[in-house]
């Protein structure tokens, strides 16, 4: 055999298992879903073509809307906790000192529990008669405070953000301990040869120089929103009337609880259109500043 | 000259103070890791209270340490057969996953051939994919082909979704082999199948290593696939279990605590032996959809 076909057969033996799986299991579902989302389909019976109707549907749902709103809370309740907060550790934490080391270990430590036990855990934590966060004020005289922290409508989402944050400021902190390694001595020899010290070498010359990380950091808080699922079906189920509801959890209920799976496949190809304009948007402005 | 002076002036100024800033600076650090660790240390103590304890000391140490609430959640919530499946679809979605994204990413970074630009990027657009999207249409896709309900039905999705991050990771790491050892090996009689087995995985230990351990804690903590496509107590996975358990014995809190303890160890225990590789190694992979 010559050697160039032989090469040709290893090649393709080598790709082809590994493509089968991964367009049946990845790329091809895609498709079915933009597919199915024409139909009315309760998973029995007969496909029924609607054609746009789920879509429409869906943008007349109030409830679609309040999922979109409730994604754009933890959007933000990223950008204002996880990013300043592993920002400012990042740079109390730069030194490969042991003591960094162990506190750096410390705060990724949640990022690899499984998401049931943090969902769990944090149930206990704002559960309304015993939970450690209402004992905690009544201890401390607060008891005006004291509340149902996951099914108050006016509170829950919030309460549901701040465990999804708690698990996932590990990532950004190791993003920006090795942007901030990365600077050069040289340009901190030369801050500090023009006297720039303390907050004014932060502002002028360290948060400039990582920007593009910190853009990097924001973008990866907007997707990991659309990844948001484990937690909330966990602690609240979407719930109470569907006021913790996000997208993915409303595309799960509407599929599996409903089985409205046409209606579903709308909700998951309406997911990916928003990521797919999300990573648009990425590429779009990394493009333009380098 | 003098600004000389002045800087050395103020050097000799913030040195006084320094000092103890830093120290109380490290103190605030250890405070905030004692609070991200407080949750976890707080399953621990109430795994091994009785349920009255738990509700009176909420936050004080057992009064009685029990070790019954885990060996009854270990009976009782069934957690040997949910700790089995899971180690039994980890185990065989991280080795499919090993064994074909080295030899998709040794294809694809070593020969030249047309649709080899096109196979990269298909591959690494499953990154970008956000993979609760792919819920219903995989759970309507094998139910027709009637995989529901079956170790495969999450050992196929799981290796697919994560062949995406194993090629990139391994392309990468490829790219730093010299090519000139596998000629050599090729001129010694070697086929491509030798030099793959012989030369390049023992190279691609570091990477391989590497996505071995993100993939094991994606697996072994996933939760929505198992949700979706798992139905029968025989085949729940450990989170899937936990999530049950916790509707099912709703009142019983020590015993939900002992369950969710049995889950948590090995993840804990692999965590401490491998925290460098698993730091960089997921922030690699939360880049991921």
């Amino acid at each position: 055999m010559p050697s160039s076909l032989r090469a040709r057969s290893f090649v393709t033996l080598a790709l082809l298992p590994a493509l089968l799986i991964f367009l049946t299991f990845g790329i091809v579902p895609i498709i079915w879903s933009a597919y199915y989302g024409f139909f009315d389909w309760s998973g029995l019976g007969a496909l029924k073509f609607v054609g746009l109707d789920n879509y429409e549907m869906m943008l007349q749902d109030p409830i679609f809307w309040r999922a979109l709103k409730n994604n754009l809370i933890l959007v933000a309740s990223a950008i204002i906790g996880q990013v300043p907060i592993a920002l400012l550790l990042a740079l109390l934490l730069l030194k490969n000192s042991m003591f960094n080391r162990i506190i750096r270990s410390a705060v990724f430590m949640p990022m690899v529990l499984s998401t049931v036990v943090v969902g769990l855990i944090w149930g206990y934590i704002y559960q309304p008669q015993f939970g450690l966060l209402n004992t905690m004020l009544d201890m401390l005289g607060l008891d005006s405070w004291v509340r149902a922290w996951l099914s108050d409508p006016k509170v829950n989402m919030y309460a549901v953000s701040i465990p999804i944050n708690w698990a996932n400021i590990g990532p950004y902190l190791v993003i920006f301990i090795a942007a901030l390694q990365n600077i050069s001595s040289e340009v901190n020899d030369a801050a500090k040869i023009d006297g720039a010290v303390g907050f004014r070498k932060l502002f002028y010359v360290t948060l400039p120089i990582i920007w593009d990380t910190i853009i990097v950091t924001i973008i990866l808080c907007i997707s990991g929103s659309l990844k948001a699922f484990d937690h909330v079906i966990v602690m609240t189920g979407g719930g109470p009337a569907q006021s913790t509801e996000l997208l993915a959890t409303y595309m799960y209920n509407n599929s599996f609880t409903v089985y409205r799976y046409g209606y579903g496949s709308a909700v998951s190809t309406m997911i990916i259109l928003i990521s797919a304009l999300l990573i648009g948007l990425n590429y779009f402005i990394t493009k333009r500043r380098s | 000259m003098l600004p000389m002076t002045n800087a050395s002036a103020a050097g000799s100024r913030s040195a006084t103070w320094r000092k103890p800033f830093r120290l109380l600076l490290k103190l605030a650090l250890f405070l905030y890791a004692i609070v991200t660790l407080y949750p976890l240390f707080w399953l621990v103590i109430s795994a091994f209270k009785s349920n009255q304890d738990f509700f009176n000391h909420p936050f004080g140490l057992p009064l009685e340490w029990q070790i019954e609430n885990v060996t009854r959640a270990w009976e009782l919530g069934d957690m040997g057969r949910a700790m089995f499946n899971s180690t039994l679809v980890t185990i065989s979605s991280v080795v499919l996953t090993i064994v074909l994204g080295t030899l998709a990413a040794y294809a694809i970074s070593r020969f030249q051939f047309k649709l080899s630009g096109a196979v990269k990027g298909l591959f690494l657009l499953g990154m970008l994919i956000p993979i609760h999207s792919t819920l219903v249409p995989l759970f309507i896709f094998m139910n027709k082909i009637n995989m529901l309900d079956t170790y495969w039905s999450l050992i196929l999705p799981y290796t697919a979704f994560e062949l995406s991050i194993a090629i990139f990771l391994c392309i990468a790491y490829m790219a730093s082999i010299p090519k000139e050892v596998e000629e050599a090996a090729l001129i010694d009689g070697n086929g491509w199948w030798g030099v793959f087995g012989r030369i390049i995985l023992p190279l691609c230990l570091p990477v391989i290593a590497t996505v071995t351990i993100i993939a094991f804690l994606r697996f072994w903590n996933d939760f929505s696939f198992a949700l979706v496509f798992i139905n029968s107590q025989a085949l729940k996975t450990l989170p899937l279990s936990l999530s049950l358990f916790s509707d099912g014995y709703g009142t019983d809190y020590a015993l939900t605590m002992g369950a969710m303890l049995i889950a948590v160890i090995p993840t804990i225990v692999i965590y401490l032996i491998f925290q460098e590789q698993i730091m960089k190694g997921m922030v690699a992979g939360s880049v991921k959809g």
